[in-house]
């Protein structure tokens, strides 16, 4: 009788090193489960976010785990990847799965809070605070809002040059970025 | 241990210090005329992508398409060193400036990118800058310089109890090349010394985030809130009169909602938040308004001003 693997059990995890975001030799496939990630981590202190947990089900395949809502507790503060014993990085780990989960087009209510960092960096070449949250960071913060009235003001007393850059950068930029999509990418990220 | 340039330098924008703390840009030119530090700005550079990239919104391709362009803004001026005012700058131009020269799949795919543009000329060549040796926060190039700037000193700020927060995005990212250590992060710490004044060094939660978390703070405020108030409780237990940042996304962080954090947790939290070029200006002499730029903190700075000799400053 035939004995037939039918699957490698490692082909999610060899997927998730092969992605630009992982570092050159993340050490993801010698995590040992020590939960020192965890130990350390704000998310985990806080929340249901577990990244021991999170390393565990991609080694295992588990690719389900992109559907996790837990997964987007994560603070991107790389805690967990400063200590890690062997070199791994949940916090790489978490950013690639989210990336996965957004090619697949299945978290768009997750990201289009954010698509205004891509508008408005081809609009001005800075990538802005989406303007949907400025209200309630007026409410949370006093004179927020008084006070970006009167930014260039102070620039200016600070001898300070211009926030935007010029129009021939704003327009190089976007040629650039046309070029990879991420001008459709933004597009799909706003369509749900 | 790295070297650390005094020239040929781009003094690199950011989209937080722009737009929130613009006192933390004029501080540190402040400082880099005063000990002759050689720097220039570009306002042909873009922003870093940083917020953006780590909502999840730009993939890694984008991001490191327009840090390629940034880099070849910085080779073209002769300003081959990039200076960050930010940590999310840091981080963002050593991971691309990384992959430039080791990904020759997406160098390719980058410069293929420019061919196809008409700009041929931003082309990046595998090795013409070094993540390690071109691209620096202002924090190290302050560091290899504190015992000059240290002559400048006018303001005496050792009454303040003083504490450092250092950045996630400088010590835990690229954290091999970061100096004066990771995991009791201190060169926040020994600038502040070498300026005679003192710190409270080690506190239970230094390494800490400042509770950010990119899309927490905005979508999930509550988790957001919380990190950030412990770390405050802390602080405050100790008594401190001066947190030090070196981030302008911290700064925002703690500056901009102490107040709020003061009224959820019911505490009065009066601690002031500077950024270690603020501070260092401030301690030389620098005009609170005219480079400091106190007008644009949350936490008023003022009543600290007030507790120094009106000829220092």
């Amino acid at each position: 009788m035939n004995i037939q693997i039918e699957n490698n059990p490692l082909r999610f995890a060899e997927e998730l090193l092969s992605n630009l975001k992982a570092s050159e030799d993340m050490g993801l496939l010698r995590c040992v489960q020590c939960g020192m990630c965890t130990s350390v981590c704000p998310g985990a202190k806080n929340s249901d976010y577990n990244p021991r947990d999170m390393v565990e089900k991609v080694l295992e395949g588990e690719e389900s785990i992109i559907n996790s809502e837990k997964i987007w507790n994560c603070f991107y503060c790389y805690t967990c990847h400063s200590v890690c014993p062997v070199g791994n990085s949940p916090c790489e780990v978490n950013q690639i799965l989210r990336q996965i989960a957004i090619d697949k087009g299945i978290v768009n209510d997750k990201i289009s809070p954010f698509a205004g960092y891509g508008d408005s960096f081809l609009d001005i070449g800075i990538g802005a605070m989406p303007k949907r949250f400025f209200m309630e960071l007026n409410e949370d913060i006093e004179g927020w809002l008084d006070f970006k009235s009167e930014l260039e003001e102070i620039r200016d007393e600070l001898d300070l040059g211009p926030i935007t850059i010029p129009k021939e950068s704003i327009e190089e930029i976007n040629v650039l970025l046309k070029k990879v999509d991420f001008d459709k990418r933004i597009k799909k990220m706003k369509s749900y | 241990m790295k070297s650390i340039p005094d020239k040929n330098i781009l003094l690199f924008k950011s989209c937080l210090v722009s737009t929130e703390y613009p006192g933390i840009e004029s501080s540190t030119k402040h400082i880099f005329d005063k000990i002759a530090v050689e720097y220039l700005i570009d306002h042909d550079q873009s922003c870093c992508t940083g917020l953006g990239y780590y909502s999840d919104v730009f993939d890694q391709v984008s991001t490191t398409l327009i840090a390629a362009r940034n880099f070849h803004i910085a080779k073209k001026n002769d300003a081959k060193n990039l200076v960050v005012m930010c940590a999310t700058c840091y981080a963002i131009n050593k991971k691309s400036l990384k992959l430039l020269n080791s990904n020759d799949f997406l160098r390719e795919k980058i410069n293929k990118v420019f061919e196809d543009s008409s700009m041929k000329d931003m082309r990046y060549e595998k090795g013409s800058l070094d993540s390690l040796n071109n691209i620096f926060h202002v924090v190290e190039i302050l560091f290899n310089k504190k015992d000059e700037i240290a002559k400048y000193l006018t303001v005496d700020l050792s009454k303040f109890r003083i504490a450092t927060h250092h950045a996630c995005h400088y010590c835990k990212v690229q954290y091999e090349d970061t100096i004066e250590g990771f995991r009791n992060p201190r060169i926040l710490d020994e600038l502040v010394e070498a300026m005679g004044f003192k710190t409270i060094d080690w506190y239970n939660t230094k390494r800490s985030t400042c509770g950010a978390g990119f899309r927490q703070r905005f979508v999930n405020k509550g988790l957001s809130m919380k990190v950030t108030g412990d770390k405050l409780l802390e602080l405050n237990d100790e008594s401190v009169d001066i947190l030090v940042h070196m981030c302008p996304n911290c700064q925002m962080q703690f500056d901009r909602y102490q107040p709020y954090l003061s009224k959820k947790l019911e505490v009065d939290f009066k601690m002031v938040h500077l950024n270690v070029t603020q501070l260092i200006a401030l301690a030389i002499g620098g005009n609170p308004y005219k480079i400091v730029g106190i007008q644009t903190h949350t936490v008023p700075v003022d009543p600290l001003i007030e507790k120094i000799p009106r000829n220092k400053i």
